[in-house]
């Protein structure tokens, strides 16, 4: 896909909605937007539904930015196996590479497609972790129902509106947001001893 | 479809709601879905996908894991066509590495990807044809699909979970006898098609369990999401290798199947078309393979990506399969988002459910193709 194909719905976003302003990370070849608040959402949606024709809710996701993953996030039984090596130490270094600032916020990221003109364009918008709330598109786009459940599952997002918003991956039972940078695993009745 | 139950209201004639489980356990939900059903009398008032059952949390695993690693990983989201797992991960770390790609790696990736596809869509048919009623289908359509695993196994040593794909280009080369069984296999497989129309497709009891039921509209396929043979049972001709090729698939000549109403019957039909354009892919791929690397050069033993992030999607055998990756600079993926077809494409049986038969929930969602392995990842 050409990524300047998508120029045009660039400029109306940006002309329309306050504030938003070109990524300055973009995902890497694609039209990428950062909104200023959660409310300019779904103006920016409504707009893209309505009048540019994307109607096609590709993918609703999220990045904690708060630094490298804590390991005790992970179940890490022992080997019986008396063959086994010991695994290698888990390859997470505390230092971000260049570009990169670890900081307590959640990077949520919306990517949307137009069928037939054959674009794409994401939008992405930063929240605090400790306030993560966000207009939900479910009104908009059906696809957003299962994906914003799974952000609010994994991420501890909340999106009002949402008609449903209740786990969908993970047990009844288990605590926290398994992708958070600092989900701590809680032994539960599934573990081993 | 019109509704034959007759719903008697007024006061007085309420009438109770059973409620029914369908699922995690049970041999029509190919895997482990459940299914909560409200229903009054035999027609459904509720559905609720229940899903979760065959969480691995990958997408947490590969935060602590080096690229190779994560490769594996990807084999267990889609375990029956594991091979565009592969790729699309490669492809996406790929695009942060900007690494190129060597032509006869290129090839050898739509080989694997289209054989991957056909051998899919032949566990779809033969599945699908059980849950309808015929068992015979399904023993053809194994017959088919050994064939392929044994050239797999011929090529990678695997049969289900390939890691054949690799960063930077592809783990095995194939040799000309290798060449020489694929073409045998295309040969007895091209008749087989039409064999599975006389068996399957056109068969009376077949098409009048299928052929009403289940109906999408373009507008609602759209709305919610649905990818591959899916969305393009309901008419609308995407497929990501037209919209945005990728492994060269500019170079062959293939059309993109499309149904006319959504029916569970024109889903089906796209993927038994699709497997029809798969075995042309094939023919042209294995007629100018080029020669050369497998894997290119300058390569780290262990990538570490520049920072950075990129988005690299394919048409895996159930849809468009995206990955978001994230890299901070690390050996780990920072993050990792799948963009998991299955999972999406579940998402609309809770609307589309209500108002059906019970007798009919089996043939709607067997037309879907779940595989619980990528909706749970």
């Amino acid at each position: 896909m050409n990524p300047l194909a998508g120029a045009d719905a660039v400029a109306r976003l940006l002309a329309a909605v306050p504030k938003a302003e070109i990524a300055s990370s973009p995902v890497k070849d694609y039209p990428t937007i950062r909104l200023a608040a959660p409310a300019d959402l779904l103006l920016a949606a409504r707009l893209l539904k309505g009048d540019l024709g994307f109607m096609y809710l590709e993918m609703v996701t999220a990045v904690d930015w708060l630094g490298p993953v804590n390991l005790g996030g992970f179940v890490c039984g022992g080997n019986s196996n008396p063959l086994s090596r010991k695994p290698a130490a888990p390859p997470v270094s505390p230092v971000p590479g260049p570009g990169v600032s670890y900081r307590p916020m959640l990077d949520l990221l919306w990517s949307f497609g137009n069928l037939g003109e054959n674009r794409k364009i994401f939008l992405r918008l930063e929240l605090p972790r400790d306030r993560a709330e966000v207009p939900s598109l479910t009104s908009l786009f059906a696809a957003a129902d299962w994906q914003e459940r799974e952000a609010f599952d994994l991420f501890g997002i909340r999106f009002t509106g949402h008609p449903n918003l209740i786990k969908i991956l993970t047990p009844d039972f288990l605590q926290g947001h398994p992708l958070r940078k600092d989900y701590v695993h809680a032994k539960d009745r599934y573990d081993e001893e | 479809m019109k509704s034959e139950a007759l719903i008697v209201t007024g006061p007085g004639l309420e009438m109770d709601t059973m409620f029914v489980n369908l699922g995690p356990q049970h041999p029509s939900t190919h895997g482990v879905l459940r299914l909560g059903l409200t229903l009054a009398g035999e027609v459904i008032t509720k559905a609720f996908p229940d899903i979760g059952y065959l969480h691995r949390g990958t997408e947490k695993l590969m935060e602590a894991r080096n690229y190779h690693q994560c490769v594996i990983l990807t084999d267990r989201w889609d375990y029956c066509s594991a091979m565009p797992n592969n790729l699309a991960f490669c492809l996406s770390a790929e695009k942060l590495m900007a690494v190129a790609i060597p032509p006869r790696a290129q090839a050898l990736r739509v080989i694997m990807c289209e054989l991957n596809r056909i051998a899919s869509h032949l566990i779809f048919l033969g599945t699908y044809g059980i849950d309808i009623g015929a068992f015979t289908p399904f023993l053809y359509a194994f017959r088919e699909r050994e064939m392929i695993l044994d050239l797999y196994e011929k090529c990678c040593g695997a049969r289900l979970t390939y890691n054949y794909i690799r960063l930077g280009g592809v783990a095995a080369d194939i040799d000309s006898d290798w060449v020489a069984k694929c073409r045998e296999f295309l040969e007895y497989f091209k008749p087989r098609l039409d064999e599975y129309d006389t068996l399957l497709s056109f068969n009376p009891i077949f098409l009048a369990r299928t052929q009403e039921v289940g109906l999408i509209p373009k507008e609602a396929a759209v709305g919610w999401g649905l990818s591959g043979p899916n969305l393009r049972g309901s008419g609308v001709s995407y497929d990501v290798r037209k919209s945005e090729p990728y492994c060269g698939y500019e170079a062959y000549d293939f059309d993109v199947p499309v149904g006319t109403h959504g029916s569970c019957w024109d889903r089906y039909f796209c993927r038994v078309q699709e497997m029809r354009q798969s075995v042309r892919i094939l023919e042209a791929a294995l007629t100018k393979l080029p020669s050369g690397e497998l894997m290119a050069k300058g390569l780290a033993k262990v990538p570490r990506p520049p920072a950075g992030e990129a988005y690299a999607h394919v048409e895996a055998s159930r849809g468009d399969l995206g990955i978001y990756l994230v890299s901070d600079g690390g050996v780990a993926p920072y993050r990792i988002h799948v963009r998991a077809p299955c999972f999406i494409n579940l998402a609309i049986l809770q609307e589309i459910l209500i108002g059906k038969k019970v007798a009919d929930v089996i043939a709607v969602l067997g037309s879907f193709d779940i595989v619980l392995g990528e909706v749970d990842r």
